[in-house]
């Protein structure tokens, strides 16, 4: 009896074993989490623990984000940096600042060069609070949205100017002089979230949204809230 | 007690006690699957949200309740063959075969009959629905109209006579209203499961679809074609509000009524 | 020049042996494939060096050169071109490439014998489906949990589409492959297929797609799902060529295979094999490739025009330079539906052969089964805009559609009342094959009848695109299709290897797959009743209990399909050798002994009846009696009394 046991035990166990490799092999790794800055000494109301800082940038090229100085497969893509993946406390104030590099042209849903879900509804660009861009001249957006979880619904979307595409290179730097984005929002409870760019900035791709909008690491990634 | 019987007498009397252990199963199955088809169904799709959704879920149980006798004629035949004729051990060389029918004209006719007739039954069903479905905005007041726009990965709103565009759904209750969609990209499918109405967001063309909801609550707005990355995440809220509070909201985004 | 003298033009001094072809084998396919890819990729990075379609032009040409490398590696057109040249094949030659004293190697050669062909393609099959069950197993763990995050949107998406395709080539071969090829010249009495070479072609063509197939994932995935719609396929990375590629050379093979069955069915058939004498299964493999004559073709030029949007800058798809979307959808469909019969109607009538066996009756009403056969096939190719309701694609033919598409249950039903009556008061021997009749009875039913949901349009605008309708098509294919598949692996086995298939491991198996198979779909079917959509990495928390229900059945199916690889493996190697008629079946195929010899028959069979003569006195050798005059005469008097 355990003599005829051992060979479909085995089979089964070699099976199995295939199909964890192969689920080891296509595991979904994610790069690091950006490093945020969280200040507790202030708490910034009664209901909420921390103000948390993130600083992000966005480059019309791979050299400078999380994929490395030659720019990894795929040197040419627009890509967020330092990197695409986000954690932040719970119930607390973030601030994300975005350094843009990026060129850019009309977006195709006006909708998204307008601040939603932001603290006041404003960003400020350069310094000046805005409530919306020219939609005729943007670079890209940061546009956080909820996966279809059971946790508090959470939308976020500031747009980012575009550099004009006479503006001189800086002196030290491979790009023109970064606009600089600034928004705030409250994180509620805990949970899983996304976010991505909604101007189509994939070009070469149909609708501009494949390639590095489509690719994981680049124009889009994840925000955790914990 | 022993009585002196024919072959053909036990032939008949097998026959008939076939017949009722057969009748039986069925019965046995079919009211199994109509009390299945009447709670389930139901109970899973959860509580309409639209005279949409209410028809899907009358149809949906209509057509299970019609569909347990068939599956019951199945399940019971099968059930019963191997109550009945199911061999012990293997076949060998030598034992005798089972009885060579090779047809039987009547079954076979009984048997096309009602399935055609069920077929048309089905049909002409499904086309009243179809056609309740279509007219469902065309009554009562004037539809509320909403440009539902896809893209990769999220949906917006626009209500064209408010002046107002949102990611989220509101919807007043009882209102008729009429989404336009259309998408920017590739193609995305525009579902409200709660009311059960979906169509396609396709590029450079516009759909459209209605319904009435009647029924006050959050619900969901999901993505139902595989629309790239983050196909999964294009999902928002749809919440259905009274008349007032619609105003209300509308106003607070700036719109008019 | 005397007629002597023309004759003795051969053998070729050259190659006493046959040269070079007899060297030739799967190793010399692979090395010429990836000499002659590589030479496509640098080709192609000259022709279109810093062009927008570089990366897609590089993937197509280094596909191409591989298919056509290896193919020419393995010897595939060895015959054509000795022809071309003048030095036809000689006997020995034709010989070498039926296999004939070979061993083993035979099965790694571009060999013609239809048997060895079988087995190839039921290895191939094998192999498919453990591709594509892994891949299930995957994205059933991914979905254990609302957020799992095992896979990422991006390794998920593509797993999906991988999952479907290589499912749905392998469910499209499963029966005809293995079994139109091993078993059908037998069943027909003859001694090989109309056009051996052809077959073997059809079988390599299979195994040229594979890689390509497969590099798709090393390409940056398929973001589309396997029907591929457009325009997101028109947006993805170059693993959408290698979608692309794969299908068209798919098409090829189908087109091939189709072409030799459908000759060898209506042509070879026995002395003596009327149509009302011919198997049921020989009808249904009949039936099978030729509804995928037409079909695939479809599917073919979809792929076409989506290489020349892909690779050379074409809009047939691209709405903004006057392209359309739902052409690719009516193309793909008008190949998509067709194929769900191309794969079930093969699977059925082998169980109604073997449920004949195993009940020891003959068929049930034979004419209803072929003419149930013969309207599907006729009305499955009106239906297929029924997966389009809800595409918002010529809405005002929404109704027609769903006419067609509830007519196709009748004789649906009418396959149903065969395989009932054949049981009906039988002496039902419950073997292995036979539980698979009972499983399919059962899987089948729920299909049938979810299908008919989704026929309905009011409901189909609900529960398209949502799991429900995964569940439903899992049930078709799955329940019905591939427990059919099971059923003649069981049935059929002892001919092809000569040994039994172990009962015990077979037993436990079934039970495995079909409990864990109608877990995991009922409660894909609740999950897409409460509204979760296909195709998602993740999905709400209250579709968590259904998912995880799935998951754990999913796991009880793939053990089960590892034990039934198990059994077939060991009792391939050692199992119990098999008598020639295991069953005592009456078809042809048994009347061959084990281990079959080269042209399968000494000498060709001649048929007096049918095969389904259980429980009847056989037709006497001899002539009939010869009616008595007055007899006769009397039935020929018009209006006499009866």
């Amino acid at each position: 009896m355990g003599k005829k046991l051992i060979g479909p035990i085995v089979t089964v166990l070699l099976g199995g074993a295939f199909v964890t490799v192969l689920g080891l092999l296509l595991h979904q790794s994610l790069s690091p989490a950006v490093a945020a800055r969280v200040t507790a000494a202030t708490p910034p109301s009664a209901t909420e623990q921390h103000h948390v800082y993130v600083h992000l940038d966005t480059y019309p090229d791979s050299m400078a984000g999380e994929h490395g100085k030659d720019g990894g497969a795929e040197p040419d893509w627009v890509s967020y940096g330092p990197g695409t993946n986000i954690n932040v406390p719970a119930h607390s104030l973030v601030t994300i600042t975005i350094s843009q590099y990026d060129g850019g042209e009309a977006i195709t849903n006006p909708w998204f060069a307008k601040v939603h879900g932001t603290v006041g509804g404003t960003e400020t660009v350069d310094g000046k609070p805005v409530t919306q861009i020219d939609p005729e001249a943007v670079g890209h957006t940061w546009t956080l949205h909820a996966a279809p979880t059971a946790q508090d619904p959470l939308f976020v979307s500031a747009p980012l100017p575009a550099v004009p595409d006479d503006a001189p290179i800086a002196a030290g730097s491979d790009y023109p002089k970064p606009i600089e984005v600034t928004f705030s929002f409250h994180t509620k409870g805990p949970g899983k979230y996304i976010w991505n760019c909604e101007f189509p900035c994939g070009d070469g791709y149909y609708a501009k949204f494949g390639g590095p909008m489509s690719t994981r690491g680049y124009m889009s990634g994840t925000f955790t809230v914990s | 007690m022993s009585v002196e019987t024919t072959p053909a007498d036990r032939q008949g009397r097998s026959r008939s006690e076939e017949l009722k252990t057969l009748t039986i199963l069925w019965a046995i199955f079919t009211v199994l699957g109509v009390i299945f088809a009447l709670i389930v169904p139901h109970h899973l799709m959860g509580p309409s949200a639209s005279n949409t959704m209410t028809e899907v879920e009358r149809t949906f149980t209509m057509f299970s309740v019609a569909s347990a006798p068939v599956a019951a004629v199945v399940w019971a035949l099968a059930v019963y063959s191997l109550m009945r004729w199911r061999r012990r051990g293997a076949w060998k060389e030598g034992d005798p075969d089972g009885p060579p029918l090779r047809g039987h004209g009547m079954t076979s006719g009984i048997w096309i009959f009602l399935s055609s007739a069920l077929c048309l039954f089905l049909l002409i069903w499904g086309l009243a629905a179809l056609s309740k479905v279509d007219s469902a905005a065309a009554s009562g007041a004037t539809p509320l109209e909403i440009d539902v726009t896809g893209q990769q990965w999220v949906w917006t709103f626009s209500y064209p006579s408010q002046g107002v565009e949102s990611d989220q759904l509101v919807l007043p209750v009882n209102r008729p209203v009429v989404f336009k969609v259309t998408s920017d990209d590739v193609i995305h499918s525009f579902w409200l499961p709660e009311m059960g109405i979906k169509v396609d967001a396709n590029p450079g063309v516009t759909t459209s679809t209605s319904t009435v909801p009647d029924r006050l609550g959050l619900y969901h707005v999901r993505c139902a074609e595989l629309c790239g990355l983050l196909h999964a995440d294009m999902e928002t809220n749809a919440r259905v509000v009274t008349s007032d509070d619609f105003d209300t909201w509308i106003a607070g985004q700036g719109g008019h009524a | 020049m005397t007629t002597a003298d023309i004759y003795k033009t051969d053998p070729s001094p050259v190659a006493p042996h046959g040269g070079i072809m007899r060297r030739l084998n799967v190793g010399t396919g692979i090395i010429a494939g990836i000499v002659l890819a590589v030479v496509a990729n640098v080709l192609a990075k000259k022709l279109a060096d810093g062009h927008t379609h570089e990366p897609d032009v590089r993937a197509v040409f280094t596909m191409f050169g591989w298919a056509v490398g290896f193919l020419l590696g393995m010897g595939a057109f060895t015959g054509p071109f000795r022809w071309l040249v003048g030095r036809d094949l000689t006997h020995a030659d034709e010989l070498f490439l039926a296999g004939k004293d070979q061993g083993v190697g035979r099965y790694f050669r571009f060999t013609t014998d239809h048997k060895v062909v079988g087995i190839q393609y039921l290895v191939l099959v094998m192999v498919m489906l453990g591709a594509g069950g892994s891949m299930a197993m995957l994205i059933r763990t991914d979905l254990i949990s609302p957020n799992s995050g095992f896979l990422g949107p991006q390794t998920y998406n593509s797993l999906v589409g991988l999952h479907g395709l290589t499912m749905i080539l392998a469910t499209i071969i499963m029966v005809t492959g293995p079994f139109g090829n091993f078993v059908v010249p037998l069943m027909i009495g003859a001694r090989d297929m109309a056009f051996p070479r052809l077959n073997a072609l059809s079988f390599w063509l299979l195994v040229a797609m594979l890689p390509i197939l497969y590099s798709a994932a090393f390409l940056g995935g398929i973001p589309m799902g396997w029907v591929g719609y457009t325009p997101i396929a028109d947006q993805g990375p170059p693993g959408v060529d290698a979608y692309m590629m794969a299908i068209l050379v798919f098409a090829v093979s189908t087109a091939v295979a189709g072409m030799n069955i459908t000759t060898t069915i209506v042509t070879m058939r026995a002395r003596g094999m009327t149509w009302t004498r011919t198997p049921i299964f020989v009808y249904g493999v009949l039936a099978s490739v030729v509804l995928a004559l037409p079909a695939f073709p479809f599917f073919m030029a979809a792929e076409l025009l989506l290489f020349v949007d892909r690779v050379m800058g074409g809009g047939f798809y691209v709405p903004n330079r006057g392209g359309q979307p739902w052409l690719y959808q009516n193309l793909f469909w008008l190949m998509g539906h067709p194929e769900v019969y191309v794969i079930l109607i093969p699977a059925v009538t082998a169980l109604m052969e073997l449920t004949a066996v195993f009940a020891r009756k003959p068929l049930f009403s034979f004419r209803i089964a072929v003419l149930s056969i013969i309207a599907i096939v006729g009305l499955s190719a009106t239906v297929w805009a029924h997966h389009m309701f809800a595409s918002g694609w010529a809405p005002d033919l929404n109704g027609p559609f769903m006419l067609t598409t509830e007519m196709i249950s009748i004789p649906t039903g009418g396959l149903f009342l065969v395989i009932l009556g054949t049981i009906w008061r039988g002496r039902i021997w419950t073997a292995f094959p036979m539980m698979c009749t009972y499983a399919m009875l059962w899987n089948f039913i729920i299909g049938g009848i979810t299908g008919i949901y989704l026929s309905d349009v009011p409901l189909d605008y609900q529960l398209h695109g949502s799991m429900f309708v995964t569940a439903h098509f899992h049930y078709t294919l799955m329940g019905a299709g591939l427990t059919g598949a099971m059923g003649a692996l069981g049935y059929w086995f002892p001919k092809m290897t000569g040994r039994m298939l172990g009962n015990t491991p077979a037993f436990v198996s079934f039970w495995l797959v079909q409990i864990g198979f109608n877990v995991t779909f009922l409660g894909m079917f609740m999950v897409g009743l409460q509204g979760q959509p296909r195709r998602v990495v993740h999905y709400d928390a209250s579709f968590h209990t259904g998912n995880t229900i799935s998951t754990l059945g999913a796991y009880c199916i793939g053990i089960g399909m590892l034990v039934l690889l198990y059994d077939v493996i060991s009792s391939w190697r050692h199992g119990d050798l098999a008598p020639m008629n295991p069953w005592g079946a009456k078809t042809l195929e048994w009347t061959v002994p084990n281990p079959i010899p080269l042209e399968n028959f000494a000498v060709l069979p001649v048929v007096t009846e049918d095969a389904y003569g259980y429980g009847e006195e056989p037709v006497p050798e001899s002539e009939p009696e010869p009616v008595p005059a007055s007899a006769g005469a009397e039935a020929d008097v018009p209006g006499a009394p009866a």
